[in-house]
């Protein structure tokens, strides 16, 4: 919201620096996001090259159609001759000029300059070259009976400041210059003037029926209808405010209708009265499908949960949101009902959204407006209808039911200091609450926490709403008294819960492994475009065709990231991720859980040895068996009890890829909970190289998993180091070679246990395998 | 024989000898087996002899040794003078992974809140409407709920939009004291651009107990925002509106570009905003069944990226999803 500074100075007086109450507001009522110094600058003598000038003659300019040549009283003793492009003026109008030397809004600087052969000093204005309004069809007229010389910054308000305001939700009272102004007045401890508007004469005449069918909706309907209105531009104060708080001028009776709006916060709405059908209005639900034509020349299909205002025939707005084209004030309106209503927020935010529809009244309505603003906005309105179309007031309506009491909410003050950290005094507390219009009643005596158990608190109508618990007095007292005042500190502690989980740990522990071992970590999103799972969750109205998917696994996020590093031209490509996958349950919610995948250039070894490494890390003893995966390779592709590795298959990348994907939780599942100690250091090792020659087919797990079998409880070590295959042996043969180590914690193992064991190994591998022991 | 001539020549010749080979000729010359001091030494027959053969044989022994580590001390060192090398040719290249920089900065703010005593919840992602809305205090008609906002599964079941209804289970799990984070992905119906992803990271605390006051919030931010962004760093709270606490505040930290005297960072306020805090609602306390009267507390949330954002300047958020490693690896 913008907040020309000037009007709120109207309502209450600000005797602090506006850089002050900027940050006196940020931090206790609303952000706020800019002080905007607007209009003409205020700097050297800039303003007061700006004055009221009499033209005293105009005439086509001699060597141009378009131009008027002008002879303006701009109180100095010489008339200044001035070239202007407008021609809705001639002699004798009153004008305003800025002479040479002037600095427009925008920074462009006025000189003397000559125009098509004639000197012209300075410039007549209209008023979007001094930042007053929009309009460029013609230059500001002025009061025929301001004298020429005049002050310019005297009769307009050519300088201003605005406040850029962005208001929470659960304030719309300060969505109005008025209701700001009430809490400026709280936080500065200075005085708020009288709401404005004085009630114009009732003059009687035929009456508007009002009927409201649906109270629960539109709780209040204040209707008043004038006559003699005549339809016409604003006067410039009018226009220059609405401008400078980001209305466009449209005409007065519109211009009325907004800047009643902004001045309390209550949307209100001007019908060509003429153009009602039977001279009635009221207020009830939508038919289903039924339609009404809104100003912006769109036709609104509507339902049963939408509101609509009726004549005595038809749907003639849309309530609270737009008003309809049929029954739009135009410039041949003579007379007009003024709509002061009041609507509940939730029907007409539904409205809104859902037919994309938001305006300055829906904005207001739907975080629920004050009904009793109704009124003074009826009034002000009234009064300015009266005073600026010359209107006169022939009837007044007001109906209601149901309108919200002032809540009363008992209050201890002891409590407010208590949840606020710090002790402030009972008189203060009542002084903050008064000051923002509650109704302070303490049976104790007044202002002494100590003897007051709870006040009796009643809160104004504009903040019925939003301030009807203790809790909610209590940030009332908080943000008035100032966040800033409150002191830090730390919560006073009798338990401690400071430390990870050891699968929290184990997690971090994968983590840095990987990122050890030269991988990087990647983070891709949940939501994949397909999954290998047909019954993966998808969501019914996705971001992308891309993001449908809650994925169970990471393949196409790491895919992807490798196929970008790829396409980069990046080197030494290994990525992981370690995060959760959703699987889909059975019941309402997914099974989360936390998945490690990665990726890296290198192909079938490059994984496996990521996932022997993580093994490792865990204490475990990975199984590896043939498994395919559709993604893989089929000849390089395995499981393991937490999930499966192989070489990418090279439909899905080019190149030689390694990929893993592991549950935590199932490779986790075998970390004991404590470590013992292994006595491997008193007695030595006894180390033995061992060939074995063995069928083609045979898996080298095959033959470790047989000699583990096999070695008994002091072979420690046993590990591939080589594999043969050639001239040297049979057809369809191979030889594996296995470093084996044998240990014992309790004696150191002599050359004859070695050979005992190593004999053992051989019988059993040959008679299990066929293996021959290779000389 | 003249031992001491033969003595005084053997020396010569040891301290002469300018290599190991040569050295070890001079030794077998006068103490090798067909040498002329051991051949005495064999035939030596009485004892003042022997012994005199003795010790200079002893001596002449000392002497080979004390010159053959001289020799080998100086070849050592010829040889590594030899074996200057470029010291600033590349190293074996071992190249480390980087953890993000998202994973980065949460195991920061995880250590920052184990130091303070806080525990580390890790809630679920997919959640009932109940648990990340209703349970909030979201009214019904509030706009987070609507479709347009947040990603649903069906009516019941959405991406959660924050990370607090680990909060809420974590409060129908047992009583106060509790003080925990919670940090991880959250959803919102988005479109990416510079500053927003569909899918961003928060971390939200919370800390219900008797007597927690609004102070112990400011305190507690003041001590994070300080870890995070430098020890000189002030904090100020603004009031603000969330459904689920009362007072509501934002906090902003003092900017750490321009101490305050104004920079594009922080707009020119000297501040930075960098979330949402507040007294955890009364109505909370009714959806897990804590007596408001006894207990109070506070809850706030930061946003992960807007930390990497500010802190590293980080320009535009979609390349946190991106995994180009020249970005991995600067951090």
């Amino acid at each position: 919201m913008k907040v020309p500074v000037s009007w709120l100075r109207e309502y209450v007086d600000i005797d602090v620096p506006l850089a002050d109450l900027a940050e006196r507001l940020a931090v206790a009522s609303a952000e706020v996001e800019r002080v905007a110094s607007v209009g003409v600058a205020d700097e050297g003598q800039n303003l007061e090259q700006f004055v009221v000038g009499r033209v005293l003659e105009a005439a086509k300019h001699p060597n141009a159609d378009r131009l008027q040549l002008c002879q303006v009283d701009v109180g100095s003793t010489e008339p200044a001759q001035i070239v202007c492009g407008a021609w809705n003026f001639g002699a004798g109008a009153t004008v305003a000029v800025a002479r040479p030397g002037a600095t427009l809004p925008g920074g462009m600087e006025l000189k003397r300059v000559k125009l098509r052969g004639e000197h012209s000093e300075g410039m007549i204005l209209a008023e979007d070259e001094v930042d007053l309004g929009k309009d460029h069809d013609g230059i500001m007229l002025l009061d025929g009976a301001l004298s020429p010389g005049t002050p310019l910054s005297d009769v307009l308000p050519l300088v201003d400041d605005v406040l850029e305001m962005e208001v929470t939700g659960n304030r719309p009272d300060l969505l109005s210059i008025y209701g700001l102004a009430r809490d400026v007045a709280a936080l500065l401890d200075s005085e708020l003037r009288s709401p404005p508007g004085v009630e114009p004469e009732l003059a009687g005449g035929e009456s508007v029926p009002i009927e409201i069918h649906d109270f629960d909706g539109c709780p209040r309907y204040i209707g008043r209808s004038f006559t003699d209105v005549s339809v016409g531009p604003s006067p410039q104060w009018l226009r220059t405010r609405l401008h400078r708080s980001g209305v466009r001028s449209i005409s007065n009776v519109v211009d009325i209708t907004n800047y009643v709006m902004l001045t309390f916060g209550s949307p209100l709405h001007a019908f060509d009265l003429d153009l009602l059908r039977g001279r009635r209005v009221g207020v009830r639900r939508a038919e289903k499908g039924e339609r009404v034509r809104t100003l912006d020349s769109v036709e609104r299909i509507l339902t049963p949960a939408d509101m609509v205002i009726i004549d005595g025939e038809r749907a003639i707005a849309l309530a609270a949101i737009m008003g309809g084209e049929d029954t739009e004030v135009s410039d041949d309106t003579t007379s007009v009902l003024l709509e002061a209503a009041n609507f509940e927020p939730v029907g007409i935010l539904q409205t809104s959204e859902r037919l994309g529809l938001r305006t300055e009244g829906s904005n207001r309505w739907e975080k629920g407006v004050d009904p009793q603003q109704a009124a003074l906005a009826a009034t002000l309105a009234s009064q300015l209808l009266v005073e600026l179309c010359g209107a006169t007031l022939e009837y007044a309506g007001d109906e209601s039911e149901g309108l919200p009491q002032r809540p009363r909410i008992a209050f201890r003050p002891a409590r407010a200091s208590a949840l606020i950290g710090t002790e402030i005094d009972g008189a203060e507390q009542r002084a903050i609450l008064e000051r923002l219009g509650f109704d302070v009643q303490a049976d104790g005596s007044p202002g002494s926490p100590a003897d007051a158990d709870a006040w009796i608190v009643t809160g104004p109508s504009w903040r019925a709403r939003d301030v009807v618990r203790e809790v909610d007095l209590v940030e009332e007292v908080a943000r008035v008294y100032g966040l800033e005042k409150v002191p830090f500190t730390l919560p006073a502690r009798r338990e401690l819960f400071g430390r990870l989980t050891q699968e929290q740990r184990l997690r971090r522990r994968v983590e840095d492994a990987l990122a050890g071992a030269g991988y990087s970590e990647a983070y891709t999103w949940s939501l994949a475009s397909e999954d290998v799972r047909e019954d993966a969750m998808r969501l019914p109205t996705p971001l992308s065709a891309e993001h449908a998917v809650l994925r169970t696994n990471l393949v196409e996020g790491l895919v992807n990231a490798a196929s970008l590093n790829r396409d980069a031209g990046n080197r030494d490509i290994a990525l992981f991720e370690l995060t959760r996958v959703y699987l889909p349950s059975g019941d309402q919610l997914p099974d989360e859980r936390w998945h490690v995948g990665g990726i890296a250039e290198g192909g079938y070894f490059a994984a496996k040895g990521a996932v022997e490494m993580l093994h490792e890390l865990m204490g475990a003893e990975p199984r590896f068996e043939r498994a395919a995966q559709p993604f893989l390779h089929p000849g390089k592709s395995a499981s393991v009890a937490s999930g499966w590795l192989g070489e990418l298959h090279p439909r899905v990348l080019e190149g030689e890829w390694g990929m893993f994907e592991l549950d935590l939780a199932t490779l986790f599942a075998e970390v004991p909970e404590r470590r013992l100690y292994d006595d491997v250091i008193t007695y030595p090792a006894v180390h033995q190289d061992l060939a074995f020659v063995v069928d083609h087919a045979l898996l080298a797990g095959e033959l470790i998993g047989a000699i583990r079998d096999s070695g008994g409880p002091l072979l420690r070590r046993a590990r591939v180091f080589d594999v043969y295959e050639g001239d040297q042996l049979p057809q369809g043969k191979k030889s594996i070679a296995v470093s084996v180590s044998f240990q014992s914690d309790s004696a150191t193992l002599s050359d004859d246990d070695a050979r005992g064991l190593r004999e053992q190994i051989v019988e059993a591998l040959q008679e299990r395998l066929g293996a021959e022991l290779r000389a | 024989m003249d031992v001491q001539a033969l003595e005084q020549e053997a020396n010569k010749a040891i301290l002469g000898a300018g290599t190991s080979d040569e050295l070890d000729a001079v030794r077998v010359r006068y103490l090798g087996r067909n040498a002329e001091l051991p051949q005495a030494l064999r035939d030596v027959r009485d004892k003042e002899t022997g012994r005199t053969l003795n010790e200079a044989r002893r001596r002449l022994s000392e002497a080979v040794e004390a010159r053959a580590e001289e020799l080998e001390s100086e070849e050592l060192e010829r040889r590594l003078a030899e074996e200057v090398v470029d010291i600033t040719l590349p190293g074996t290249v071992i190249q480390p992974g980087h953890l993000h920089l998202i994973t980065q900065i949460r195991r920061e703010i995880e250590d920052i809140f184990l130091g303070l005593g806080y525990e580390v919840v890790d809630g679920r992602e997919v959640e009932t409407t109940y648990y990340n809305f209703t349970a909030l205090n979201m009214p019904t008609w509030h706009p987070a709920r609507s479709p347009l906002a947040s990603l649903y599964l069906d009516d019941d079941t959405v991406l959660r939009t924050e990370t607090s209804p680990a909060q809420i289970h974590t409060m129908e799990q047992r009583e106060p004291p509790i003080y925990m984070v919670s940090l991880g992905r959250v959803y919102r119906r988005d479109t990416p651009d510079a500053t927003h992803v569909p899918i961003f990271h928060q971390v939200e605390g919370l800390a219900v107990g008797e007597g927690i006051t609004l102070a112990d919030l400011k305190g507690t931010l003041r001590h994070v925002m300080r870890a995070l962004f430098g020890e000189e760093r002030d904090i100020r709270f603004r009031t603000h509106y969330f459904p689920f606490t009362e007072p509501s505040i934002e906090p902003d930290v003092s900017c750490f570009l321009c101490d305050g005297d104004g920079c594009n960072v922080c707009r020119h306020s000297g501040w930075i905003e960098m979330g949402g805090a507040g007294m955890v609602d009364p109505a909370l306390y009714e959806f897990v069944g804590y007596d408001a009267e006894r207990f109070s507390g506070f809850a706030f949330g930061l946003g992960l990226e807007r930390i990497a954002m500010l802190r590293h300047g980080l320009p535009d958020l979609r390349q946190l999803w991106d995994n180009d490693l020249r970005l991995l690896q600067q951090f």
